[in-house]
C-alpha cells in the first residue's frame, strides 16, 4: 500500500493517495462485511422459508436446492390442519394476551407508586425489585411448579394445597408466575420518573384523587413506555417453551411453541410442514416488531435491558 | 447503566405525607413477585436440605444433597460444559455486538435494516430457532453438509458427535444473542460526547485507534453490565439443549439447568434438584457482585 501511495501521491499536490482512497476503502471494507454479516444472520430464517415451501421429496436432496422447484402451500395448510394446531393457537393466544395485559396492568400500578407515591417502606421495596431482578428465573423452575401445584382450593386442594393438582394444566397457572416482573415494574419506574411532576401537582390542585389522576393524566403520557413492556411481554409469553412446557401435562392445554417441539420431534415428522408451521409461529412476533420498532429499540436502549 | 439513572434522580424536598393508596397500587405486583421469584428462591434453598420427592414422605437430609453433588461425576461434568458454553458464548457474542453497534452507530446508509436484521434472531422463538438450526446442522439433508460436500470438504455430524455439538450449540446461541449486545451498546455510544470523537479527529487519529482508545474505554461500564446479562442469561441455558440434544452425545452437552430438570421432572428428586439450583444462584449471585464491585472501582 505504502509504494502505492508514493508512487500515486504527484498526481494530487494536496491530499495523498492515501489520505484520499483510504477512507472509500475502509468504507467499502465496512460495508462487506456488513452485508457477509447480515446475509450470515439471515440465512437460517431464508433457508427455513425455502424449505417450507418444498416437496417431501425435495426435503431429501442431498445438497438441499435453496430456491425450491416449486411453491407447496399444500405445506402451510398441513401445519395448520394438524389436529391440534387451533387448540395450540388458542392456548397460545390466552397464555401471551393474559400476560401481556396483566402485566401493563400490575407494572404500571406498581411503577407509578414506586415514582410518585410517598410512603413506608418505599426504598425497601424498591431495592426488593431491583434484587430480584437478579434472580436467575430459570433455575427457579422447579420450586415454581410446586408452588403452582400446592395454590390452596385450586384444583382440588384443600386449605393447605394439598391433595389436588392446584393450577397445573389451567390457564391461571399458565399466566400466574408470568403476570408482573421485576424488569416491568423497573422499566415503569424509570418511566414515570422522568414524567414532570408538575402535571399531577396542578390536578392536585383541582382536587382530584390519587387514582385518578394516575388514569387521566400519567397513564396516556406513558403510552410509548407501555406499547415496550406490551410488545416485550407478548413476545416474552409468545416465545415461551419452558414454562408451558412443565406446567401442562395435558395434550389440550398445549401452546404453539410446544406443538412446534412435538411437530418436529414425531415418529412421522416432515421438514417441510415444521418449516411451514416454523415461519407461522414466527411472523406474529416478527410483525409486531416492525411495527413498535422505534418504542422497543428505543425502550431496550433506554431501559438498558435485553427485550 | 439503568440502576445509576435511577439513583441519580433528585428528590425533591418534599413534606412527607404518608399515602395509603400506594400499597393498593402495590399488592398485586407484590403478591406475583413473591410466588414465582421470593418464595420460590427460599423454597429451593429450604428444599435443597431434603429429600422432596413424590417416591417418599419427605426428610430433613441436611447437606447430604450438597455433599453428594462434590463427588457426582456426572454434574462436575455439567459443571465444566456451562462454563464452556458461556465463555463460548459470551466472548463472542459481546465482540460482534460491538462491532455492529460501532458500524450502525454513525449516519451510514441503510443502518436501520441491518440493525433489524441483525435484531431478528433475538425475536425468533427459542423453538423456531432451534428447529431451524436443527435443519441447518442435519447432517444427511441439510445446508451446512450440503455447500461443505459441494466444495468437496467432508460433511460433519454437526449435533451427533461428542466433540462438536456443544460448539453447533455455540454458534446457534452467538446468532441469537449479539443482536441483544448490539442494542444496549448502541445505547451506550448514545451517551459517548461527540466532541470527543472530533477532537481526535482533528489530531488526525486513525480510526483503529479511535475505536481502541476512546470507544472501548468510554464503554467499560456497558461492556460489564452486558457480560454480567449475559453469563447470568447463558449460565441458565436448557431450552436449546432440551429441544436440540437432549444432552447428548454423551452427556457433552448437559448443562447444570438441563441437568436440574432430568433430576426434577424425569427422576423427582426435586431436593438434589434443588441443591444444583441453589449452587447455580450462588454462583451467578457471585459474578454479580464481583462484576457490580470490578464495575465501582473502574469508576472510582
Amino acid at each position: 500500500m505504502s509504494d502505492i501511495a508514493q508512487t500515486a501521491a504527484p498526481a494530487v499536490p494536496t491530499v495523498s493517495f492515501q489520505q484520499r482512497w483510504w477512507p472509500v476503502a475502509e468504507r467499502a471494507i465496512g460495508y462487506g462485511l456488513l452485508i457477509f454479516a447480515a446475509l450470515a444472520t439471515i440465512t437460517p430464517f431464508l433457508w427455513m422459508v425455502s424449505t417450507s415451501f418444498k416437496t417431501d421429496a425435495e426435503t431429501f436432496q442431498f445438497p438441499p436446492n435453496f430456491i425450491p422447484n416449486s411453491l407447496v402451500w399444500q405445506n402451510y395448510i398441513d401445519a395448520i390442519a394438524g389436529p391440534d394446531t387451533g387448540r395450540q393457537l388458542i392456548n397460545s393466544l390466552v397464555f401471551a394476551l393474559g400476560s401481556t395485559a396483566s402485566n401493563m396492568v400490575f407494572c404500571a400500578l406498581a411503577g407509578y407508586a414506586l415514582a410518585r407515591m410517598q410512603f413506608k417502606g418505599k426504598n425497601l421495596i424498591f431495592a426488593l425489585v431491583v434484587g430480584l431482578l437478579m434472580v436467575p428465573a430459570q433455575s427457579q423452575i422447579v420450586p415454581v411448579f410446586l408452588i403452582v401445584q400446592r395454590i390452596p382450593f385450586a384444583g382440588g386442594n384443600d386449605w393447605l394445597g394439598n391433595g389436588g393438582t392446584g393450577l397445573l394444566n389451567t390457564y391461571w397457572g399458565m399466566i400466574l408466575p408470568t403476570a408482573a416482573t421485576p424488569f416491568g415494574i423497573f422499566m415503569m419506574r424509570q418511566f414515570f420518573s422522568r414524567i414532570p411532576i408538575e402535571y399531577e401537582e396542578s390536578a392536585r390542585l383541582d382536587g382530584a384523587k390519587t387514582f385518578t389522576i394516575f388514569w387521566r393524566i400519567l397513564l396516556p403520557l406513558a403510552r410509548p413506555a407501555m406499547a415496550v413492556l406490551g410488545v416485550l411481554s407478548f413476545q416474552s409469553a409468545w416465545n415461551d417453551f419452558i414454562w408451558p412446557l412443565i406446567l401442562t401435562s395435558q395434550r389440550e392445554m398445549a401452546t404453539l411453541q410446544i406443538g412446534l417441539q412435538l411437530l418436529q420431534s414425531g415418529p412421522d415428522a416432515r421438514w417441510n410442514v415444521v418449516m411451514a408451521m416454523a415461519t407461522l409461529i414466527t411472523l406474529p412476533v416478527i410483525v409486531v416488531f416492525l411495527f413498535a420498532q422505534r418504542y422497543v429499540i428505543d425502550g431496550a436502549v433506554t431501559s438498558g435491558v435485553k427485550g | 447503566m439503568a440502576l445509576q439513572s435511577s439513583t441519580a434522580l433528585a428528590r425533591r424536598p418534599q413534606s412527607f405525607t404518608q399515602n395509603w393508596s400506594a400499597y393498593a397500587f402495590l399488592t398485586p405486583a407484590l403478591i406475583i413477585l413473591f410466588l414465582s421469584l421470593l418464595l420460590p428462591a427460599a423454597a429451593t434453598v429450604v428444599m435443597s436440605l431434603t429429600d422432596i420427592s413424590f417416591l417418599r414422605p419427605t426428610n430433613f437430609v441436611w447437606f447430604d444433597n450438597y455433599i453428594k453433588l462434590v463427588s457426582d461425576s456426572r454434574f462436575r461434568q455439567a459443571v465444566g460444559n456451562t462454563a464452556y458454553y458461556t465463555v463460548g458464548v459470551t466472548l463472542p457474542t459481546m465482540a460482534l455486538g460491538l462491532l455492529a453497534a460501532v458500524a450502525l452507530n454513525g449516519k451510514l446508509r441503510g443502518r436501520i435494516v441491518f440493525r433489524t436484521i441483525f435484531y431478528l434472531p433475538v425475536l425468533t422463538s427459542l423453538i423456531a430457532a432451534a428447529v431451524v438450526w436443527m435443519y441447518v446442522y442435519e447432517p444427511y439433508s441439510g445446508p451446512i453438509n450440503g455447500t461443505l460436500t459441494q466444495l468437496g470438504l467432508p460433511p460433519q455430524p454437526w449435533l451427533q458427535s461428542p466433540n462438536l455439538a456443544m460448539t453447533s450449540l455455540i454458534v446457534m446461541a452467538i446468532w441469537r444473542d449479539f443482536g441483544t449486545a448490539m442494542i444496549i451498546y448502541l445505547a451506550g455510544l448514545q451517551d459517548i460526547p461527540k466532541d470527543i470523537y472530533e477532537a481526535a479527529r482533528l489530531d488526525g487519529a486513525k480510526t483503529k485507534d479511535i475505536f481502541f482508545r476512546i470507544t472501548v474505554p468510554m464503554l467499560s461500564n456497558v461492556t460489564f453490565y452486558l457480560m454480567i446479562i449475559l453469563i447470568v442469561q447463558t449460565f441458565q441455558v436448557f431450552g436449546a439443549i432440551y429441544v436440540m440434544t437432549n444432552g447428548g452425545p454423551l452427556g457433552s452437552t448437559e448443562t447444570i439447568v438441563f441437568q436440574m430438570y432430568q433430576t426434577a421432572f424425569g427422576y423427582t428428586e426435586f431436593g438434589y434438584a434443588a441443591a444444583m439450583s441453589t449452587v447455580l444462584f450462588l454462583a451467578i449471585l457471585l459474578f454479580s457482585i464481583i462484576g457490580t464491585k470490578l464495575m465501582r472501582r473502574g469508576e472510582s
